[in-house]
Parts: structure tokens; sequence; C-alpha cells
């Protein structure tokens, strides 16, 4: 089987550091794939236009070249979805990976028009048996002054591969929030670049993660500021319990033209047990002066102070332990309006917890 | 708001140009022949001869770096790797020879050693024309020597230590370092003896086309202290010269080791040094670093803190002006439990400079309870200039407190604007802000040392309103 280099830095550093790419050896990448019939879309079907003809697009960076070809050309789920006007209420895209429909590639492109709203879930599923395939690429333009919020929720089985590649253009006083939700895959790896494109363009990154046994999450965020006034936002929580191995790569970057931009930048890894291992790369790049960035990283153990007062309060250790956790991801989870959603990611921490 | 106008570094002392006189200058270029030549002229035992063939045969194995600044401008059949100066080592600067004595005299070491110092080593091209110490210390034990003497001298002490530390497979420079090293100091610190005045070498490399390869091996043993200073300069010509160093710190159990280091190199200088220390149980050691000079630095000093309890403190500067690419930064390996790391780096980029600050901060399986907490923070003063935070952060075990945060921008408007409320013009304001950006690493300083890194960043603000 091929090695896969995978999810380059968009600047590397030294070898030795384990951290430019990732690279995998046990991963096949099938050359020929079935239809996919299990996808289900439920919501606002009826403001929102949704077509299988594809524009031809560009991704800046994608979680690599193989993978980016791969969607572009045998996709077994192709999506454009346009939004024309203000809506208030939420598009699900539901995609279960069964034994039927175990390989999904899907190649989804979002143009959300000027001045228009909406917010798009799409969540992916595996049932627990199958040995699954996800590549799915996911390109959106906001336009001048839309607002859009992206919801992704991975709940994918331990046994799946899961690749995902995510772009962004912003444009003019438009907004993208995504808040991303990574709990399934054995390699999970996603690369989200966010293009700020023109002046007040503003894009926020919440993401929660979480790693069980042998699970390897390799997440690299790329977000370049080119506006005016442009602002970024990235936020992420994880926790790593088992032998799992999570690599942050971060990476704001100002360029020249970006005056009084901002960026944040925030992770936070919660390490569960003594074999799990956090590698993380939160980088500044910055080639502009009137600006602002910041970020900061952390890693340890729950707080022990914490626990023992939960403890006390007649919780049993890994009760506890859930506790915090979920008090970690609180924020995070809180931003997701969808109760039923909130509640099946809440139960599925308490799974893999348990 | 008006722009700061920030000075360059006055380089009128630095770049004294003498004579390219001496008394023997290798041919250019890198092959076996001239590795034995350079074993010859300095004498080497064999097995040191050995371990140079052996070093080079590893230089033409290992690639390049495929990351960091672009040094392909570098063609070693270009570079002199030895260049002998016409007199032997002194221990009196009356004897030193007259025109490499009035270049240190205005770099200013003589004063400095009479002042401030316990001992002084001054190297010219490629071997050290000065060295000496306090006679209390010799009593106590304490030797301070180039290398060469040392190799002589105390050769089982050196095989040791000597690129057990840095091995010469670490990276091509290394491997470079190993096959032409020449000069450099030898420091070894007995058992429970504080040596409570720096030590200070100084290196100049005066030869044009050439490279300075100093190896210092410093040996702190147990329950001893020190403090050691380096500096170097060069004057500037127009193709590149070469440095590659090497510093290897032996920290023993309980010891303590200051390292300081005011670097100015010519910007024509590709300075590819490499700098490590191993620290032993409750041992510490602290990197003080200023980094103004050269066109482009690859510079990462490593703790490798290896002892329960031993910990590491990295204080460091960079100025990079018109032309520079200063690529710095710190490596920190905790390696047994209750470890800890103190990062606090800060940088400067102007006039179109570049500054990066590179990073490796490693919690081992084994290092529980270990502690690590960085700072960076960088100052853009206009939009030419470039300023990068690329930091690695492993780790590897539950218990543990890691923290890591880095800042980036402009002088702040609001501070500016508060002072100016308290009666402070905008110019004196702005150098108060810049001064106080880089006093935490001035006051590490001794302050001979603090007042020579002011001028070197000369903080005087002109009147540039407009």
């Amino acid at each position: 089987m091929e090695t896969l280099k995978l999810n380059q830095t968009p600047v590397r550093t030294s070898r030795n550091f384990n951290i430019n790419n990732i690279k995998l050896n046990n991963v096949e990448i099938p050359e020929k794939v079935e239809e996919f019939t299990n996808l289900e879309i439920t919501g606002q079907t009826n403001k929102i236009k949704i077509e299988n003809n594809l524009d031809e697009y560009f991704l800046q960076y994608g979680a690599g070249d193989i993978l980016i070809n791969q969607a572009k050309s045998i996709a077994n789920q192709k999506l454009k979805i346009t939004i024309d006007s203000k809506t208030n209420k939420d598009l699900f895209l539901k995609f279960q990976l069964d034994k039927k429909n175990i390989n999904l590639i899907d190649n989804i492109e979002i143009l959300a028009n000027e001045d228009t709203k909406a917010t798009i879930y799409i969540k992916y599923y595996a049932d627990e048996k199958i040995q699954g395939f996800h590549n799915g690429i996911l390109k959106i333009f906001a336009k001048n002054n839309a607002n859009i919020n992206i919801i992704i929720v991975n709940l994918l089985n331990a046994k799946t591969n899961n690749f995902m590649s995510i772009d962004s253009a912003i444009s003019e006083k438009a907004k993208v929030n995504y808040t991303i939700v990574d709990f399934g895959g054995k390699n999970n790896i996603t690369n989200l670049y966010t293009n700020l494109l023109e002046k007040e363009s503003d894009c926020t990154i919440n993401t929660i993660y979480l790693g069980k046994e042998d699970q390897l999450i390799d997440i690299n965020y790329i977000g370049e500021l080119r506006g005016e006034n442009s602002n970024i936002n990235m936020e992420i929580q994880g926790a790593l319990k088992d032998n799992a191995k999570k690599h942050f790569k971060g990476t704001i970057d100002f360029k020249k033209g970006s005056k009084k931009a901002k960026g944040n930048e925030n992770e936070f890894c919660m390490l569960l047990s003594d074999t799990a291992k956090s590698l993380a790369l939160p980088m500044l790049l910055c080639s502009e002066e009137d600006v602002e960035g910041n970020h900061s990283s952390a890693a340890g153990k729950v707080g022990e102070k914490q626990l023992f007062y939960i403890m006390s309060r007649g919780f049993e250790q890994k009760e506890a332990m859930k506790l915090m956790v979920k008090a970690k991801f609180n924020t995070i989870i809180e931003s997701i309006k969808n109760e039923e959603l909130k509640n099946e990611i809440n139960d599925k921490i308490d799974t893999i917890l348990d | 708001m008006a722009k700061t106008n920030l000075k360059e570094i006055n380089r009128n002392i630095y770049d004294i140009k003498n004579k390219d006189e001496y008394e023997f200058k290798i041919k250019k270029g890198l092959t076996p022949e001239i590795i034995e030549e350079i074993a010859k002229q300095k004498n080497d035992p064999e097995w040191m001869k050995e371990f140079r063939l052996k070093a080079l045969e590893v230089y033409n194995k290992l690639e390049l770096p495929t990351w960091g600044p672009d040094i392909s401008e570098l063609n070693m059949d270009e570079i002199a790797t030895y260049v002998k100066p016409k007199t032997k080592i002194n221990d009196s600067w009356e004897d030193v020879p007259e025109d490499i004595k009035n270049t240190f005299d205005k770099l200013g070491i003589p004063e400095a050693e009479k002042k401030s110092l316990a001992g002084v080593g001054a190297q010219y091209d490629s071997e050290v024309v000065y060295h000496s110490m306090r006679e209390d210390l010799k009593k106590q034990g304490v030797i301070y020597t180039d290398m060469e003497t040392a190799v002589r001298e105390y050769p089982e002490l050196v095989k040791k230590h000597f690129m057990k530390c840095v091995p010469v497979t670490d990276h091509k420079f290394v491997a470079l370092h190993g096959a032409v090293w020449s000069g450099g100091s030898f420091v070894y610190v007995p058992k429970n003896v504080k040596v409570d005045i720096p030590l200070q070498s100084y290196f100049r490399l005066n030869s044009p086309e050439s490279g300075q390869f100093e190896h210092t091996l410093i040996i702190v043993d147990e329950g001893a202290s020190l403090h050691f200073i380096e500096g170097c300069s060069a004057p500037k010509y127009n193709k590149v010269n070469l440095h590659a160093g090497c510093v290897e710190l032996y920290v023993k159990e309980n010891a303590y080791l200051r390292y300081s280091t005011i670097e100015n190199w010519s910007k024509n200088m590709l300075n590819l040094n490499t700098k490590k220390a191993i620290v032993e149980k409750n041992a510490q050691i602290d990197w003080v670093t200023g980094s103004f000079g050269s066109k482009i630095s690859m510079l990462y000093p490593m703790s490798i803190l290896n002892g329960e309890g031993a910990k590491t403190e990295y204080t460091g500067i960079s100025f990079a002006g018109k032309g520079q690419n200063l690529d710095t930064g710190f490596k920190v390996i905790h390696n047994n439990k209750n470890t800890s790391s103190v990062v606090n780096a800060k940088s400067i980029s102007k006039n179109g400079g570049k500054c990066t600050y590179r990073s490796l901060v490693r919690i081992n399986e084994n290092a529980q309870n270990s502690k690590s907490s960085v700072s960076c923070e960088s100052l853009m003063l206009d939009n030419i200039s470039i300023s990068d935070t690329i930091p690695v952060n492993d780790i590897r075990t539950d218990e543990v407190e890691f923290s890591h945060e880095a800042k980036i921008g402009k002088i702040s408007d609001k501070a500016i604007f508060y002072l100016m409320s308290r009666g402070i013009s905008e110019e004196d304001a702005k150098a108060m802000i810049v001064r106080g950006f880089a006093y935490p690493i001035s006051k590490e300083l001794p302050v001979e040392y603090a007042v020579e890194m002011n001028q070197l960043i000369n903080l005087e603000l002109e009147g540039s309103i407009g």
C-alpha cells in the first residue's frame, strides 16, 4: 500500500518535529466506488436550491492531492447548494455509511449570495460494524454581507477512515461560522482553509474533538487574512483518552494589506490517560504591521482540585471526568441551536468516555 | 500616527576591517585532503584527525534543511575553513599583534576584562589569540582554556564529552563543524566551586570568504556554578562568510550555568550555529540571547532535561533590519520527572527584516509532573517587514502543565496615547515602549552587556514625526 503524505502545513519546520505532514501506511484509497444512497436532506429545502451540477472550483490546500482528485473525479455524492435569501430555518444533510454504502466521497459546493443568511448542518454517521471510507470536499463562497453557519458533525465509528477538505472564500462583510464536532474516524484527517478576502470579512472556527483507543486526529486549519479589518477566531477544545493521538496545526497568516485585522487562536487539549499524545503547532505569520495576532495553546490532565470537588459531591471518578470534559466543550456545544443534535453530542461524549 | 524611526544598529566599531593577513589560509573547498591539512596544521592527535574525516563523510551524506531561510547561496567551494592568524596564543594583551589587539580594544574586551570578568578568551579567525583567567580560580581547579590546549592536556575529559551532546549526525552543519572545527573555549568548573564573576569568550572573524567553526565545551560539575558570556562580530564583506560553531554544555547534578550571548555578526554572515545543554538532576541552565547581526541566522539553543528536577529558562531577543532573516528560537526536551522550562522570546522586525521564532517543547512519557511555559512576542515596526511564529508543542504524558502564548502586533496606539496624555512626547513614548519591550532580556544581562545591547538596539528614536 502506498504511503499517503497528507495535510501539509503551509510553512515547513524541522523534519525531526514530525509535524510538517502526516504519513499513513494503512489506508487504501478506493479507485472505484458504488452509488451512495443513504443521504437524507431535511429542513428548509424550498428556499435553498440543491442541484447535482457543480462549478469547477479550486481548493487552495486540501488534505492531499490524491484525495482532492478523487473527490473531483469519482464523488458518489455531488451537491451544489445555492442560498439566495435570508432563511431562519435550517438545512440538514445526513450521510449514513452502512453495509450497502460503505464508501462515501462527497463534493459539496455552497454558494451564499449577497445579503443571505442560512444555517447548514452536515452530519456523518457510520454503522458500528462497518469499516467505511469517507472523503469529502466542501467549498463555500460567502458573497458580500452573507452570514452562513456551517455545523459539521463527524460521528463516524472508530473503524472508518475520515478525510475532510474544506475551503471558504469570504467577501466583504460576509461571515462564515464553523462549528465542528470531530469525534469519529480511525484516521481522522481534516484540512480547513479560509480566505478572508475583503474588508470586514469574518470567520469563526469552533471545534471540539474527542479521541479514544488508537485514533489518530490530524487537524490543519489555515486562515489567511487579506481584507482590512478582517477577523478570524479559532477555538479548539479537545480530549484524548487511551492511546489516542492528536496533531493540531493552526495557522493565522496576516497578508499584506490586512490592516487592522485581528486573529485569535486558542487550543486546549485535555489528556485523559498517560499514553495519549498531543502535538500542536499554532503558527502566526505576519507581513502587515497594523494587526493584532494572538495564539495560545495548552495541554494537561483534568484539574485534580476540580475533579476532587465534583467527586466530593457524590460523583464517581468517570462521571466527574465526563462532567469536566462537557464543561470544557459546553460553550461550543451550546452555540448549536438544534436541541436534538446537542443531546446527541452529549450522549456520544458519554459513550466515548465510558 | 507618525512612524517610529528606529535607527539601524551603528556598526562603525564592528565594521573595522584589518588587512587580511595570516600565517596560513587553507585553500577553499571541502575535501579529505583539506581536512587532513587542517589536522596537520593543528597538530591534531590521530583520534581527532579520524573524527574529522568521519564527520566529513557524514556531511557529504546529509541534505540541506528543507525548511527555514534559503541558504542556497552558500557555496562551500568558495569558503576557506581554516585561517591561522599571525600569532600564537598569548596570556598578555601586550603580546598580541598590534592590529589584532586594536580590534579587541575597540570592541572593549580588555577593558571589560579589567572591570567585570574573571577570565577572557579572544579568537581571531580560526585560532584563539588571547586567553587568561584569574589566579584564584586556577587555584580552585577551574580550567578555562582554548579547545586545542584542552585536546592536548585533558584528552580523557575531552574525548568523553566532545560532540557527544551534539553528535555530528544532528544536521549537515554540525557535521561540517566536526570536520573543520578550530578554536573555541574549554571550561571545567570542579565540584561545588562557584565562579561568581563571568568568563567571556569573544569570537572575531576578519578574513573574507572564510568560516569560523569554534567549539565551546563547558562542564559544570556537581554543585558548581558559572556564568559564561560569548560575543561575536565580523566586518562586512561583499561575499558570504560562514559561522558554524558548536556549543556543548554539561550541567551536572545541582549545578548552575548561565550562558549569555550577544551576537552581532556582519550582514554578509550566514550564522548556522548549534548549541545544546545536557542538564542533570536538580541542575539548571539559563540561556540569555541577543541576536542582532548576520544576514541569515538559524539558531535554536536546546536544553535536554535528563535529570529529575532539572530546569531551564530561555530569554531571547532578535532584531532584524534590512536584508536580515533571523530564524531563531529554542528547543527543550523534558526527559525526567518534575522538570521545568520557561521561555520568554521577543523579536523586532524593521525595514524589511524578517524574524522567525521557531521552537520545540517536548515533554516525554517519563516526564510526569513537568511544567513548561512559553511566551513569545513580536513587534512589527513597519509594513514591509515580516514576523513569523512557528512553535511545536509535543506533549506525551498527561501529568503536565503546559502553556504557550504568542502575540504579534505593532506598538499600541493606546499605550502611546496614554503616555502622551501624561505629558510625554510621542517620540519619547514610543522609545519608552520599545525599551520596555526589550527590558525583560536586557535586565538578565550584566550591566555592561545590557549597555552594549542597548547600544546595539540603539533605541534613540529620532524626530521623525510626519
